[in-house]
């Protein structure tokens, strides 16, 4: 049944074209269903009324092509105005990584839903300590237990002052036991500290300036 | 009104360095606080001109809020969501490293005991200690651990007691006298000329608690305000009524040894009602958060 309509939706084109060619191109298709006519590459309706009816894209503002460098640039630090804080760092750390990882998506998720914009969210180095006990004969001590400290940064670009009481409150309240909430002002000196020290190109560095 | 917002909004704002930390309960009722501020800038003066007179006077209030110490008890469904998460996580869970110790010597000690035992098979060094008597020695010292009652009925009754309740947040009421009785409401003093709102929140709080008591404000913005006008009587043409601004604040871990005044209550907010006018509860409910 198919066949017969696409053959009648052939023939419409043929009546209301006048060259030719478009006359023999056409008529392969009426023996051959529409969808197997000839090689991908060869393109067949060049002439037809309907040629490149899907395109788009020629549409589209031209963007400037990204470049891959942007990633791990530092954002701008904010400086605190009258009515806002800068940014701060709100920092939550704990020796329990699921419950100091949830909190600090409850951060986050907070401050989505009050409109206050988070500029990085992250994770700081972990810090292991050990715990060592004297043993109950004698002087030496040993390992007891190893305690690893888990940090994590909700960075926020700018805190409204009228909103940041109502925001202190909430975040208070939620906190879980074991874990320590601290905000404070983002410095450079931070930013600094998340990069791991390169110990070869610091000596190098030394033996130019020697 | 025009003369305190001004001043507020042009000064610069203090910064805050906070540090809460929620531990477990030691001799302490409260959570380790540490507040350090960094900048604060001198409050500029208003000249004469920019004070337009009103005739509400300004009074500012402090809201004290002293927050749980512990967490609260789980409800029966939760604790049975609780149960089956446990066992949840425990059936998807891996063996640890001590539970595989415990399966390699229980199996060497099979070994042992079965009767092709091959004393050269067993390689490795012997351990002093056997993993079963590290954890028999681990639960011995949780037997004698002893942890402190989560909840004394005795002081929960008591409701001048800082300590009260440490499932719960509670916030400071006082008495004062307002015109010609005594009411319970949150400490407030009346703003003076030259000092911010915030100033007079905190001279409120010192006004009203012992020396030791250390508070942390939230922020310099009020989270709320009641206004009400005094009596027929005692209007006149310059003062028509009080406008109070709330201003809140947590209780840092400071001691509150010394023994506060007998006219402090600390309660939670579904007591507050029992204390407060109507009017002024139906206010200040709205920013006290029942968390």
């Amino acid at each position: 049944m198919n066949h017969i309509f696409r053959k009648l939706q052939v023939t419409f084109p043929q009546q209301a074209s006048i060259l030719n060619q478009s006359l023999c191109r056409a008529t392969p298709s009426i023996q051959h269903p529409v969808w197997c006519t000839a090689a991908i590459n060869e393109r067949q309706y060049r002439d037809m009324p309907t040629h490149g009816i899907g395109r788009w894209r020629h549409l589209l503002l031209k963007q400037a092509p990204k470049k891959k460098k942007d990633r791990n640039q530092q954002k701008e630090l904010v400086s605190a105005t009258d009515t806002a804080y800068g940014t701060l760092n709100v920092t939550v750390s704990g020796y329990d990584m699921t419950v100091v990882e949830h909190y600090s998506q409850y951060i986050h998720n907070f401050c989505n839903r009050l409109n206050i914009k988070v500029a990085e969210s992250y994770a700081l180095p972990t810090k292991s300590t050990e715990v060592l006990l004297m043993q109950e004969q004698g002087n030496k001590t040993y390992v007891d237990a190893v305690l690893k400290t888990h940090r994590r940064v909700v960075q926020l670009s700018s805190l409204n002052a009228s909103l940041c009481p109502v925001f202190m409150d909430v975040i208070l309240k939620n906190q879980p036991e074991g874990v320590q909430l601290s905000v404070q002002e983002h410095t450079e000196a931070d930013y600094q500290t998340r990069f791991k020290a390169r110990p070869e190109l610091e000596g190098l560095v030394a033996q130019i300036n020697h | 009104m025009a003369a305190p917002c001004r001043k507020m909004a042009s000064r610069s704002f203090s910064q805050l360095l906070c540090y809460f930390s929620r531990t477990a309960v030691g001799s302490g009722a409260c959570r380790r606080f540490s507040v350090t501020s960094i900048d604060r800038a001198t409050p500029r003066a208003s000249t004469a001109a920019d004070r337009a007179t009103s005739p509400w006077s300004l009074m500012a209030a402090v809201c004290l809020q002293r927050l749980p110490v512990i967490t609260a008890d789980c409800s029966p469904i939760e604790q049975r969501f609780k149960q089956m998460l446990q066992q949840m996580e425990l059936e998807k869970s891996m063996l640890s490293d001590h539970e595989l110790r415990l399966m390699e010597d229980a199996e060497r000690m099979s070994r042992r005991q079965a009767d092709d035992y091959d004393s050269d098979e067993d390689l490795g060094d012997q351990e002093i200690m056997m993993t079963q008597d590290l954890e028999d020695s681990w639960e011995q010292r949780l037997k004698n651990f002893q942890p402190a009652p989560r909840v004394r009925a005795d002081i929960d009754e008591d409701l001048t007691s800082v300590q009260r309740c440490l499932a719960d947040s509670l916030v400071l009421l006082a008495e004062q006298q307002v015109g010609a009785e005594k009411l319970w409401l949150l400490p407030q003093a009346a703003w003076q000329e030259g000092e911010t709102l915030r100033q007079t929140a905190e001279r409120a709080l010192n006004s009203v608690t012992a020396a030791g008591v250390k508070a942390t404000f939230l922020g310099n913005a009020p989270c709320g305000v009641y206004k009400y006008k005094l009596p027929k009587a005692a209007r006149t043409e310059n003062s028509v009524g009080v406008k109070v601004f709330f201003f809140k604040a947590i209780l840092a871990d400071g001691t509150p040894g010394s023994a506060p005044t007998a006219s402090l209550l600390w309660l939670k907010k579904g007591e507050l009602q029992k204390y407060l006018k109507p009017a002024y509860m139906m206010n200040v409910g709205r920013f006290i958060l029942n968390l």
